[in-house]
């Protein structure tokens, strides 16, 4: 458990929007190469060398959407090479680049926020809305795999028995269908001991409530009173016509003055910020365990 | 005062010729256990349900049932629901939540109570229970003891008065169902919980109980202290598959004035009554003949690379003519053992053979042509069909050693668990296969039925059909197999004829092995005892 996985999933959720939505709606350099070096420092802060293969995949995307955009679009003045009498320009090259680091960047975001936000923590979330949803999420996790494991123990016994009379792809399929349509009568079916088993506990006779197993305390307030302000500073410039970045139709910036700089900083702080918590962590417990 | 009253109670279902309970009347004192027996479709279901105001079925009901003198019906939802608590037969369709701790919280919440005392509660339960270890865990993950005791606790957590418990342990094996008997018992004798238990394995719940009930045909033909009720329900020849092992010996000897119901008292009565002048019935020394049906040789394996091996160095033998019982506690690998030997799973090392030829050369699915077939544990999975009629098109129903000419257009779903298994083994027996492997065929079965589908084996074996069982349940292993093997971890550790093998073990073994062990050898079955009792004759009364 790394402390990120401490804090509560309101505040984890406020600071994911926050970090991942401000790199979203921008397509300046400098924030997008933020949000990039964030999103992988917290990325391989929770997770060290493990699953190398799955950046070689990122990486690939990234690689296949920055050529994409240059190869279609022939915008901008400063033409490199022409390629089947079609003009490759600098402005598109860097826009393919800008873009791709924002869409890898926000999927970055996105593992380590799906890695964080365990299905309890969801459910808790949804459980502060609405304890209904949080039911109904919480019993489509129980029967989806539950769901699986029987139609494989319908699809064994049935093999067993002789369903399948030869090995051809057709009488596979018609086996398999026979074992989905049985599935549906034996969901329905089961279904009803589950809502005896809902009623027999009183589904129904009250509002109900959600039991929450955290609560929201002051460092969650902390990290999510961080995350807005850093988030309303980095964007805070844009809405004066500050921070501005045009691809098209040739390369052009607002000059870099103080606002825009703050600017920066903050963007720069809010996507540290996770990576440095798990940092403290760990020099804390190294601290801690040197002392003992 | 009595906590729950039912009187003169009458109920029929909807289109229903017959009365599904025909005046009924008893009453449950507070901290009162009470054992109800009965035989499949006797009504004892649909008792416990009038009893749970939310499960009550539709249908004609005379009578009336009283909780703490108030008319039940007129119960509030809220007080109903936490006062009378129910569990039934399977564990998993009982389950709501994903995981542990929210199922375990899920009434609560249902009664909105407040975060604090939730929390207070289900870490309580959880405590009690001893569910710390899996508190967190997805409840996919858990064994079937496991599940059938969350939802034990997750309707202790609303702090019942009564507890309804409708064959709690039918689904589970021996060994979890007496640790769920027991948390019953304990629960009864710490908090005075009036409980209510319809169970198969009198044994052990009689042990605690205060009163047996039991139901015929919708009528209560007893309920009394256990040993009155057990006498009383003794007189009825069809009921006596129910009693408890000391008690049925007792009864086939004759013995009018004696009612054991452990298996310490049966032995206790047996050591004192009567002689010990033969100690061995006359032997049986069959070697198994034929040819082998089923071999495996050093089969290793395992479901996943880095996973323990399910099956470890395994070798066994079952021959053409013989019925197999492989015995063994759970997770030993039995099933996957079945599922090797169906061509269902590979083995990662080691031959499977099925009448001599490896089972990887049965090419296009001619391993379950005429030759292999699997009755699954979960008989429901074999099912595919709206009825009986098109689930058995095509067989050949007058060559089955049974009869199902009355469910022919009956829902498989709709009959009765017996039923059901006899539907799936006609099922099984379409395809012809020499060599029939069960999983589990009698769990859930009652008494009764289980005789009858014992009878079953023995004629499929009558028409040339190897059988291989895998079960938990030693009483039927030692009645209908020829050669029994245990298996522990993954390997076979002993395999020898019934009477041997139950002889030779101490804890896996049947009650009449426990009630003769070290007075007179190699007993098994209820017959075995009978005969060297006899054979031996009671001791004068003079001497004792």
């Amino acid at each position: 458990m790394s402390a990120l996985d401490r804090y509560d999933p309101v505040a984890v959720t406020v600071y994911f929007m926050a970090a991942a939505g401000v790199a979203m709606f921008s397509m300046h350099p400098v924030i997008l190469a933020l949000s990039l070096f964030g999103a992988l420092s917290l990325y391989f802060t929770r997770n060290g060398s493990n699953g190398m293969r799955s950046h070689a995949l990122y990486l690939l995307l990234f690689l296949v959407m920055a050529l994409i955009n240059p190869l279609t679009h022939h915008n901008g003045v400063t033409v490199l090479f022409v390629l089947n009498d079609n003009p490759v320009t600098l402005e598109a090259c860097l826009y393919g680049l800008a873009a791709s680091g924002m869409i890898v960047s926000v999927l970055y975001w996105f593992r380590s926020y799906s890695q964080i936000m365990t299905s309890d923590k969801l459910l808790y979330l949804f459980g502060r809305f609405s304890p209904r949803l949080a039911l109904t999420v919480s019993m489509a996790l129980r029967y989806i795999p539950l769901f699986k494991q029987q139609a494989k123990k319908v699809n064994d016994a049935q093999k067993a028995l002789g369903l399948y009379k030869d090995d051809n792809p057709i009488d596979a399929m018609r086996g398999g269908m026979r074992v989905f349509s049985v599935m549906v009568t034996w969901a329905l079916e089961n279904g009803v001991i589950t809502a005896d088993s809902m009623a027999a506990r009183g589904y129904g006779v009250t509002r109900r409530s959600f039991f929450a197993r955290r609560c929201f305390g002051a460092k969650d307030a902390c990290l999510t009173a961080s995350a807005l302000v850093l988030a309303l500073f980095s964007v805070w410039p844009a809405a004066f016509g500050g921070v501005r970045f045009v691809f098209y139709p040739a390369l052009s910036a607002v000059p870099c003055d103080g606002m825009s700089i703050a600017s920066y900083l903050c963007y720069g702080v809010l996507t540290l910020l996770p990576s440095l918590i798990e940092w403290g962590d760990e020099l804390k417990w190294r601290f801690l365990k040197s002392g003992i | 005062m009595a906590l729950l009253e039912v009187r003169d109670l009458s109920f029929a279902y909807p289109n229903a010729s017959q009365k599904a309970l025909d005046k009924v009347s008893f009453a449950l004192a507070r901290g009162e256990f009470v054992t109800l027996c009965g035989a499949t479709g006797s009504g004892k279901s649909t008792l416990m349900r009038l009893l749970k105001k939310e499960l009550q079925p539709l249908g004609s009901l005379e009578g009336e049932i009283l909780y703490d003198g108030k008319k039940l019906g007129d119960l509030d939802g809220a007080l109903s629901a936490s006062r009378i608590g129910y569990v039934c037969q399977r564990p998993d369709e009982q389950i709501v939540c994903d995981k542990v701790w929210h199922e375990l919280a899920f009434g609560l919440e249902n009664l909105g109570f407040e975060n604090g005392l939730i929390r207070r509660r289900v870490s309580e339960i959880a405590c009690y229970f001893g569910m710390e270890p899996w508190f967190e865990e997805k409840v996919s993950a858990l064994s079937g003891g496991q599940k059938q005791m969350l939802n034990l606790a997750s309707v202790m957590v609303m702090q019942p008065e009564v507890l309804l418990l409708d064959e709690p342990t039918a689904q589970l094996d021996p060994i979890q169902a007496s640790e769920f008997i027991n948390t019953v018992r304990r629960l009864n004798r710490e908090f005075g919980l009036t409980v209510l238990l319809i169970e198969h394995r009198l044994e052990e719940a009689l042990e605690r109980s205060d009163r047996l009930m039991a139901l015929k045909n919708g009528r209560l033909i007893a309920c009394a202290p256990v040993r009155e009720a057990l006498k009383e329900i003794g007189r009825q020849e069809d009921m006596v598959p129910y009693l408890p092992a000391a008690t049925r010996l007792c009864l086939k000897l004759g013995l009018k004035d004696a009612c054991p119901v452990s298996a310490k008292e049966g032995r206790a009565l047996i050591e004192k009554r009567y002689k010990r002048d033969v100690t061995a019935l006359p032997g049986e020394d069959r070697a198994p003949s034929g040819k082998p049906a089923l071999e495996f040789e050093n089969v290793y394996f395992r479901y996943s690379r880095d996973g323990k091996d399910a099956l470890k160095d395994l070798s066994f033998r079952a021959y053409e003519n013989e019925v197999f019982c492989l015995l063994g506690g759970n997770g030993s690998g039995k099933t996957t053992l079945l599922s090797c030997a169906a061509g269902l799973r590979r083995p990662y090392a080691g031959t499977v053979r099925v009448f001599g030829k490896k089972i990887r050369q049965y090419k296009n699915q001619s391993l379950y042509d005429g030759c292999v077939a699997l009755l699954p544990q979960d008989v429901q999975t074999v099912f595919l069909r709206a009825t009986v009629r098109e689930e058995l098109e095509g067989a050949c129903l007058q060559d089955l050693p049974f009869d199902l000419s009355g469910l022919m257009d009956r829902h498989p779903y709709d009959l009765s668990g017996g039923q059901q298994q006899l539907v799936a083994l006609a099922r099984a027996l379409m395809a012809k296969p020499r060599l029939l492997l069960m999983d589990e065929p009698t769990k859930g079965l009652d008494p009764e039925t289980k005789l009858r589908f014992e009878d079953v084996v023995r004629s499929l074996k009558a028409r040339g059909i190897a059988v291989l069982c895998v079960t938990h349940d030693v009483e039927f292993a030692a009645r209908v197999s020829d050669r029994c093997a245990m298996m522990f971890m993954g390997e076979v550790t002993s395999c020898d004829l019934p009477r041997r093998f139950f002889a030779g073990n101490s804890f896996y073994t049947t009650s009449f092995s426990r009630m003769t062990r070290g007075l007179y050898d190699l007993v098994a079955t209820l017959e075995d005892a009978e005969e060297i009792l006899r054979i031996n004759g009671e001791r004068d009364k003079a001497c004792s």
